[in-house]
């Protein structure tokens, strides 16, 4: 019995490293079935189907993030061929349409790959779900980053008007048309979006873009004082050293002199530009 | 079959006539059906019917441990949907499975001459066993409902709300079950083991359409069709009743009325359907 099962382990194990590749085309392939057909198809397991269609669709992402030459942010995939996910989502959604997890995935992930799709799930979430104000803080989501800050500030109006909505979603529609492409609008939403999200990979993202608009608004400061430092000495300043009173008078984090992004991580100095830039290695997404 | 009919009736009039004659054969027609109903359930406990609960708590406790890492943050609704519709597959096997073979084997083994040798009428016979295996299934829903509890205590790591709000679901799956087995009894009144498991679980496929029967109905202009869809219908028992997994796994309860329609819908259902098996087996000849 020892010796059977330890044959066909060692034989599965073979024919795993030996199975020619699956053509990325077939992997690609459309899902056969629609979310109305599996609806039908799928008895009263309907829910339990659904949450097959997400944990699905959080390892065919999880997969490609693997898979992709250089680290990517959660939010900008659009270089991944991930045709499968709005299919996915949209499938999950049907089966379920009180399962919010997807839908905020199809606000925060899909717009990257498909706009429209991300818009179109996520109506059809606020059409099934109307006392769910938090649609459409993901619906505004979708159009503020698409930088279309009419559209979000009506999605947020929208939310503002269901009972139970939180004030700060009042507030935000006020401040959309004023300051919608500002930094400071920025970490209010992925303040928000950290605050709620239940997939600790939305939160994640959430955490990186806050650290992101932190690291600009630092960046924006050190220019400024190396360009105090170039006028009055005429020159770029060739290491962290010499400009190091201006950065302790400013109150920038520093570690041995040189000032550290909010991930901990010094910054570089670009001597022959008069510039700073994120080390590479940093936490802190570069795009 | 009539008498078993009005049975419940004539035991009422006798409690309250002081009919002492009438109360004494209905307390002894009562006692029959129990010791017959309890010898059904200690047969489906010997058959170690039960066991199916080992693998149940393992496929719930291996569910509880990993989905965490696969579902993002969705531990809760998940254990809810696999647990639940786990309970309604396990149950559906036991009804079907069991069930047609509640009569047939005791026909195969020659044991039902030893029965009808003694004083038990056949309908005594065919309540007796149904209300065995019905209790079996209580049991076995009852002790699966705990399992999703306690898993959701495990999960939410305290205090949960939906630990309680699962239960109605629980026993509309109950109901649910007590109809298949019904109808599994009544095929196996008349038909070979493997053709009524196939039948009874057309019917429990069927059941889940019914609202598909129901469209057909009212959009086919021709009158017979028309007739043949809303009859069938209303014969076929409506599944979608007692499909309340979905919501129960986002915190949905089923109000008084369903859940009060739900049960007395069941209860008539069985008492005809149970009508029907006597009818068919009280006309059998086992020569």
């Amino acid at each position: 019995m020892v010796l059977g099962l330890t044959g066909f382990v060692a034989i599965a194990r073979w024919l795993d490293t030996h199975r020619p590749k699956i053509d990325t085309e077939i992997q690609q392939e459309s899902l056969y079935l629609t979310g109305n057909a599996l609806r039908r198809l799928s008895l009263s397991f309907n829910g339990l189907v659904a949450d097959w269609y997400w944990m699905r669709s959080l390892q065919y992402v999880g997969g490609k993030i693997l898979n992709a030459p250089a680290h990517v942010q959660l939010d900008d995939l659009g270089q991944l061929d991930l045709k499968l996910l709005a299919p996915m989502l949209d499938v999950a959604t049907t089966l379920d349409p009180e399962f919010m997890e997807p839908y905020q995935y199809a606000a925060v992930v899909l717009p990257a790959i498909d706009e429209e799709e991300a818009i179109r799930i996520t109506k059809k979430g606020i059409a099934a779900n109307p006392a769910q104000w938090r649609l459409h803080q993901h619906l505004g989501y979708i159009y503020w980053q698409r930088g279309d800050y009419a559209a979000a500030g009506d999605a947020y109006s929208q939310g503002a008007k269901i009972p139970g909505a939180p004030p700060w979603i009042e507030a935000m529609k006020a401040r959309m048309a004023a300051e919608g492409g500002s930094r400071n609008f920025a970490r209010e939403i992925y303040t928000r979006m950290y605050e709620q999200a239940g997939d600790s990979k939305i939160k994640e993202t959430a955490r990186l873009r806050l650290l992101q608009l932190d690291s600009m608004d630092q960046r924006d400061v050190i220019r400024k004082l190396v360009a105090i430092y170039q006028t009055r000495v005429g020159r770029c300043p060739a290491s962290w050293r010499e400009i190091e009173p201006l950065l302790r008078a400013a109150r920038l984090p520093l570690v041995g002199g040189r000032p550290i992004d909010p991930a901990g991580t010094p910054y570089l100095l670009l001597t022959d530009k008069c510039d700073v830039d994120l080390d590479p290695v940093s936490e802190v997404p570069y795009k | 079959m009539r008498s078993l009919n009005l049975s419940g009736f004539a035991f009422l009039f006798a409690l309250l006539t002081d009919h002492h004659h009438a109360l004494y054969i209905h307390f002894n027609m009562l006692g029959r059906v129990l010791a017959i109903a309890g010898n059904a359930f200690r047969e489906a406990v010997r058959d170690r019917v039960l066991y199916n609960l080992v693998l149940f708590v393992l496929l719930l406790t291996a569910a509880a441990i990993f989905i965490g890492e696969l579902s993002g943050g969705q531990e809760r609704k998940i254990i809810v949907d696999f647990g639940l519709s786990a309970m309604l597959l396990f149950g559906v096997f036991i009804a079907i499975f069991v069930g047609i073979g509640l009569v047939y084997k005791e026909i195969e083994r020659r044991t039902v001459y030893a029965i009808f040798s003694k004083p038990v009428g056949r309908g005594e016979f065919i309540v007796g066993k149904y209300l065995g295996l019905s209790l079996t299934l209580l049991v076995n829903v009852v002790l699966m409902g705990a399992g999703v509890s306690l898993a959701l205590l495990y999960v939410s790591r305290g205090a949960d709300p939906l630990v309680w709000t699962i239960w109605p679901a629980v026993f509309l799956i109950y109901f649910e079950l007590v109809i298949l087995t019904a109808v599994a009894l009544l095929f196996s009144s008349f038909s070979s083991p493997a053709l009524s498991a196939l039948l009874t679980f057309f019917v429990f496929i069927i059941g889940h359409f019914s609202s598909d029967l129901k469209g057909l109905a009212t959009s086919l202009g021709s009158t017979a069709p028309r007739f043949f869809f809303t009859v069938t219908y209303y014969l076929l028992p409506n599944f979608a009743n007692y499909s309340f997994v979905t919501p129960a796994a986002h915190g949905h309860v089923p109000g008084v009325q369903h859940l009060a329609g739900s049960i007395l819908y069941a209860l008539l259902y069985v008492t005809v359907i149970l009508a029907a098996t006597i009818l068919i087996f009280s006309r059998r000849n086992f020569k």
